[in-house]
C-alpha cells in the first residue's frame, strides 16, 4: 500500500470535517443572534405594557398611588420586574433600583444594565419615562429566563458540535481507510503483474463506481497486453517455421556443394544458394521493416501529401513490368490529400500493385484508383486474378500467411500484413472485397 | 582507394574488409570509437565506412566530430536501424549515404564507389554526359548515340541519366530506385529490370557494342 492515496484521502476527510465545523459554527452564531434578537423583543414588549399600566395609574391616583403600588411590587419576591421611580432632582422615591438616575435622553429610553444576585449575574433591559409631573419611572425586566434559555442552547451546540466533530473525523478516517482498501487491489495486482503474472485481474465488485471502472479500464488494458503478447509469440511461431524451411533448404545446398567438384553445375549451385540468402535478408528486411512501422508513434504530425501523385509514380514503376506481361495498368486518380510518410506510402502501394499483378492474367486489366473526399481519401487496386474467398480474407493480414495455391510463387508472404501495418499507421481502414471476378483492395485514409 | 572501416563486429567487419581488399582497395581497420576517430583525423582517407553503433564513442558523433573539424571525406553509415528519422539523422550529422544491416557486400561497394566519386568529382555541375558515343545533353534533355536522337521518357531520362553520371561503377537495384523514384522501400519484385531492358533497347540495340551491362548478384554498370 502506497502513503500516498491513503494521505490524500485523509486530507479530503479532514477538509470535509474541517468545512462541516465552519458552517456549523457560522449557522450557530446566525441562530443565537436571531434568537437573541427575539427575545429581546419580547422583553421590551412586555416592559412597555407594564410602563403604560403603570402611567395609568399615576394619572388617576398622583404620584403617591404610584409609589404604594410600585413599593408593593417591590415587596413580591419572586418577580423579575424592576421598578423605580425618581423626582425631577433625581432622587428615588420608590422602588429596587439604586443606583444614580442615569442623566438626558429622550423619553421614553431604553437602557440595559446588569444586577448582581448572589453569584448570579443578571441582564436588565429597562425603559426611563418621564412623568408630567416631573418624575422619571424607570420600569425593567431581568432577562434571567431568556439568558437561560440562551445558555442552554449555547451548551446544546457545543455538545452537537463535539459529536459533528468526532463523527466528521472517525466517517473521514473509514473513508481514508475505504479508498486505500479499494486501491490496495489495484495496487497488489499492478505489483503482480509487473512481476509476470500476467493472467492476473484485478477483482470487480460489480459497484460501477470510479473505483469498478478504472478497475475495469486496468483490466483492459492487462487484455490488451496479453493479446499483444500472444500476437507477438504466434508471429515468432510463423517466423521460426517459415524462416527454418529457407534456411534448412540452404544449409542442405551448401553440403551437397562441398561434396561436388568445382566447375559448372558447381557454380550454379552456389548462384542458387546466394539467391535463396537473398530471398532470406529480404524477409528479414521484411520482418524488420513491419515490425517497426507496428511499434511506431500513429502519423499524425506527418507532412500533408497528395495520395495521387505517390499512386502517379508507382503507376509509372510498374506499367512496363505490366506491359510485358500484357497487362494494362489504368489510373484514375484525383487529388487525395493525406497525412503521412511518403516511403512508407509508397511502400504500401507497391506492395498491392505488385500483388495485383502477380495474380492478374495475362492480357487483363488492373485497375489503380484515388479519390479524395473529405471524410477520407479512397485508394483501390482492382485485378482480374482469381481472388480471395470471403473466408479466408481476414487471414491473408497475419505474417506470412499465403493462398495454399501461391505457396510456390516469389514474395516473402509478408506484403499485406505490412500494407495493414502502414494503413493501421496512418489511422485508416483496409479491405478485401469482391471485384466479380478478382480482388478489390479498398483503402481509406483520414483526408488532411 | 584507401578505406577506413570503423565498425566493432568482427565478422562483419572482416566481411567488408575482405571484399574491399579484392576490388582493389588499401584498408585500415578500427573496432572502436576512440582508435576510428584517430585515424580518420590524422590520416588521409578516400572515403569511410562507418557503423552508427560503437563502443567508447558513437558513430554519430564521431561524424559531427570529423564534420566540426573540417574534415569533408566521404562517409557511408552502417545501421541497423532503417527507419526514416534515424536515416534522415545519419545523413544530417554528415554522412554520405546510408546503409542498412543486412546487405549485400555489392550493395555496400556500388554505393562507396558512389560516394567516393561524389567527392572527388568536384568543380562546376556539367551540362552534358558523355560515355563512349553515348551522349546526354542535360539542358535540352536529349540523348543521342553515334549522333542518332534517340526518344526517351522523362523517367527513362533520369535514370539514364544516373547511370551515366556513375559511368563505369557498378550501381544496385535500390540505388537506382532510390535515385530515380525518390522513394525508401523495398521493392518486393525486380521491377527496376524491366525499366533497364526498356532502356537498353533504347540505346543498345542496333549497336554493335552494348553499353548498359548487366552485373550478376548486384546490379546494373554502364560502361564501354
Amino acid at each position: 500500500m502506497s502513503p500516498a492515496p491513503r494521505s490524500a484521502s485523509a486530507r479530503l476527510a479532514l477538509a470535509v470535517t474541517a468545512s462541516f465545523l465552519l458552517a456549523f459554527v457560522l449557522l450557530g452564531v446566525g441562530v443565537h443572534y436571531a434568537v437573541s434578537a427575539l427575545l429581546d423583543g419580547d422583553a421590551r414588549e412586555v416592559v412597555r405594557a407594564d410602563a403604560a399600566g403603570l402611567v395609568e395609574l399615576y394619572r388617576e391616583g398622583g404620584r403617591a398611588a404610584l409609589a404604594d403600588e410600585l413599593r408593593e411590587r417591590g415587596a413580591q419576591d419572586d418577580t423579575d420586574a424592576v421598578y423605580a421611580l425618581f423626582d425631577a432632582q433625581g432622587r428615588t422615591l420608590a422602588g429596587h433600583y439604586e443606583d444614580a438616575l442615569p442623566r438626558g435622553g429622550r423619553s421614553p429610553h431604553w437602557i440595559a444594565f446588569a444586577q448582581h444576585q448572589g453569584d448570579e449575574r443578571l441582564r436588565v433591559v429597562a425603559q426611563l419615562l418621564h412623568l408630567p409631573g416631573g418624575e422619571t419611572l424607570l420600569t425593567g425586566v431581568r432577562l434571567r429566563s431568556q439568558d437561560r434559555f440562551l445558555a442552554l442552547m449555547l451548551r446544546t451546540a457545543l455538545a452537537a458540535l463535539l459529536v459533528a466533530a468526532t463523527l466528521g473525523a472517525a466517517i473521514g478516517w473509514l473513508t481514508s481507510r475505504w479508498v486505500s482498501r479499494r486501491l490496495r487491489h489495484l495496487d497488489d495486482t499492478a505489483a503482480r503483474v509487473g512481476e509476470g503474472e500476467l493472467a492476473l485481474r484485478v477483482p470487480l465488485d460489480g459497484s460501477d463506481d470510479a473505483f469498478d471502472r478504472l478497475a475495469r479500464r486496468f483490466n483492459g488494458m492487462l487484455d490488451r497486453i496479453e493479446d499483444l503478447l500472444g500476437g507477438v509469440r504466434h508471429a515468432t511461431d510463423h517466423i521460426a517455421h517459415d524462416l527454418r524451411t529457407p534456411l534448412t533448404r540452404l544449409r542442405n545446398r551448401l553440403e551437397e556443394l562441398r561434396e561436388r567438384p568445382s566447375g559448372q553445375s558447381r557454380d550454379a549451385e552456389l548462384d542458387a544458394a546466394i539467391a535463396e540468402t537473398d530471398q532470406l535478408l529480404q524477409s528479414f528486411g521484411a520482418l524488420l521493416r513491419l515490425a517497426r512501422i507496428e511499434a511506431q508513434a500513429p502519423a499524425i504530425q506527418a507532412p500533408r501529401l497528395d495520395l495521387a501523385a505517390l499512386a502517379r509514380d508507382a503507376a509509372d514503376l510498374y506499367t512496363p513490368s505490366a506491359a510485358e506481361r500484357g497487362i494494362v495498368l489504368l489510373t484514375e486518380l484525383a487529388p487525395g490529400w493525406v497525412q503521412g510518410d511518403a516511403d512508407q506510402l509508397f511502400q504500401l502501394l507497391v506492395n498491392l500493385l505488385d500483388n495485383a499483378l502477380k495474380y492478374a492474367p495475362a492480357d487483363s486489366a488492373v485497375q489503380l484508383r484515388v479519390h479524395g473526399e473529405s471524410t477520407g481519401v479512397l485508394l483501390q487496386v482492382d485485378d482480374r486474378g482469381p481472388g480471395i474467398p470471403e473466408a479466408e480474407r481476414e487471414r491473408m493480414f497475419d505474417r506470412f500467411q499465403r493462398m495454399e495455391a501461391h505457396r510456390g510463387s516469389p514474395g516473402t508472404g509478408l506484403g499485406l500484413s505490412l500494407v495493414r501495418a502502414i494503413v493501421q499507421r496512418h489511422g485508416g481502414r483496409i479491405s478485401l472485397g469482391d471485384n466479380g471476378p478478382g480482388l478489390r483492395v479498398r483503402v481509406v485514409l483520414p483526408a488532411a | 582507394m584507401r578505406v577506413l572501416l570503423i565498425e566493432d563486429d568482427l565478422h562483419t567487419a572482416g566481411f567488408i574488409a575482405k571484399g574491399l581488399r579484392e576490388d582493389g582497395h588499401a584498408v585500415d581497420q578500427a573496432d572502436n570509437g576512440k582508435d576510428g576517430l584517430f585515424l580518420a583525423t590524422t590520416e588521409p582517407y578516400d572515403a569511410l565506412v562507418l557503423d552508427r553503433m560503437l563502443p567508447g564513442l558513437d558513430g554519430l558523433t564521431l561524424l559531427q566530430t570529423l564534420r566540426g573539424a573540417g574534415n569533408r571525406t566521404p562517409v557511408l553509415l552502417l545501421t541497423a536501424l532503417g527507419e526514416v528519422d534515424h536515416r534522415v539523422e545519419g545523413l544530417r550529422a554528415g554522412a554520405d549515404d546510408y546503409l542498412v544491416k543486412p546487405f549485400a557486400y555489392a550493395e555496400l561497394s556500388a554505393r562507396l564507389d558512389s560516394i567516393a566519386r561524389r567527392g572527388s568529382a568536384g568543380g562546376s555541375e556539367p551540362t552534358r554526359l558523355r560515355v563512349a558515343d553515348l551522349e546526354l545533353d542535360l539542358l535540352s534533355r536529349e540523348a543521342r548515340r553515334s549522333g542518332k536522337r534517340i526518344e526517351l521518357q522523362p523517367r527513362e531520362f533520369r535514370l539514364l541519366e544516373y547511370l551515366m553520371r556513375q559511368a563505369e561503377r557498378v550501381v544496385t537495384r535500390t540505388m537506382l530506385l532510390e535515385a530515380v523514384w525518390d522513394y525508401h522501400f523495398d521493392p518486393q519484385t525486380n521491377v527496376i529490370d524491366v525499366h533497364i531492358s526498356r532502356l537498353r533497347q533504347k540505346i543498345d540495340q542496333g549497336y554493335p557494342k552494348p553499353l548498359l551491362h548487366t552485373v550478376r548478384g548486384a546490379g546494373y554498370r554502364l560502361g564501354a
